[in-house]
């Protein structure tokens, strides 16, 4: 391909990676969700979760805090609202890409 | 990524918490305490019947809130969702029908008109249906508003037993305990395969999570 359609370059590639899209996806249709919880939904295994996690939150889409519920620490995962932006520009720009392709 | 797939995604991440039978426990216990509060009713002429299923939320919704914090979150973990449009639309409408049904029944009770003495006639002589045909209504409005697909089976169980009911005239407490003992066990099905599928992991936090 010599030339890209020019929606393309807008394309956000640290949220296009398929596997930091789900983790996107899924927080963006909760509030909030515990590493385990992720984990589970994604049938990811910790240390590959953590580390696109730790990607998340260095460009600000997710923030991690720990809690405790009933004495018990967590660790509770959300999305940050530069994230929540993020993930719909993502959309609209990938929507984008296609509707300008040729059938 | 369109809007729909979003919504299945929230679906199947509903589903997922709800995997557990916690909920239909609760539910099959809820109408086993109506079938109780009426059959004790009839045998003992109990007037006060509706205490029974009145007071069982107070003990029973700190049970099931026990219950998923024991059982269901140290399994797959904990998720806070979003309060959905969705839910609030279907709360809106289920309010509104029984505020409407409610009011025409009070109207039609009242009058002594002779449609209205028809009308009256007719409920009676066809409660049963009228009992199953609301209990599928409101099914499979809750299955699917929260994805969970077992809410149908159980709506079309309410309807064959009160059917069942208008044919055969089974009493309605006794439909009422066959429907909260059916979706109990199914409850208890769902719990103990869930309970094998996700068996306790020994530390509550790994150390992966230690490190973020």
């Amino acid at each position: 391909m010599s030339k890209k359609p020019s929606n393309l370059k807008n394309i956000d590639r640290l949220i296009h990676e398929p596997t930091r899209l789900m983790i996107m996806t899924q927080l963006y249709v909760v509030e909030s969700a515990d590493f385990l919880f992720l984990q589970n939904q994604l049938q990811m295994t910790p240390g590959n979760l953590s580390s696109h996690l730790s990607k998340l939150e260095e460009a600000g889409y997710v923030e991690i805090f720990k809690e405790f519920i009933e004495r018990k620490p967590h660790t509770a995962l959300e999305l940050t609202k530069k994230g929540r932006n993020a993930f719909k520009d993502y959309q609209k720009n990938l929507k984008q890409v296609f509707a300008n392709l040729p059938e | 990524m369109n809007e729909s797939s979003l919504r299945e995604v929230e679906k199947r991440t509903y589903m997922s918490y709800h995997q557990d039978g916690l909920i239909d426990i609760f539910v099959g216990v809820f109408i086993i305490s109506f079938g109780l509060g009426i059959l004790l009713m009839t045998v003992t002429e109990f007037s006060m019947w509706f205490l029974v299923p009145a007071i069982f939320p107070a003990i029973m919704v700190p049970i099931w809130v026990s219950a998923k914090k024991q059982i269901t979150m140290p399994r797959i973990g904990y998720v806070k969702f979003r309060s959905r449009g969705a839910n609030r639309l279907m709360a809106v409408l289920l309010g509104l029908m029984v505020a409407g049904l409610g009011t025409f029944m009070v109207f039609s009770f009242s009058s002594s008109q002779a449609w209205a003495l028809t009308l009256r006639n007719l409920i009676i002589s066809n409660g049963m249906i009228i009992i199953g045909i609301g209990a599928v209504i409101v099914s499979v409005l809750f299955a699917y508003t929260m994805g969970l697909n077992r809410l149908y089976a159980y709506g079309l169980l309410a309807l064959v037993l009160s059917l069942a009911g208008h044919f055969v005239i089974i009493p309605f407490e006794y439909s009422l305990l066959i429907i909260g003992l059916a979706i109990i066990i199914n409850g208890f099905v769902l719990l103990i395969g869930f309970i094998r599928k996700y068996p306790l992991s020994q530390s509550d936090e790994t150390n992966v999570e230690k490190t973020l």
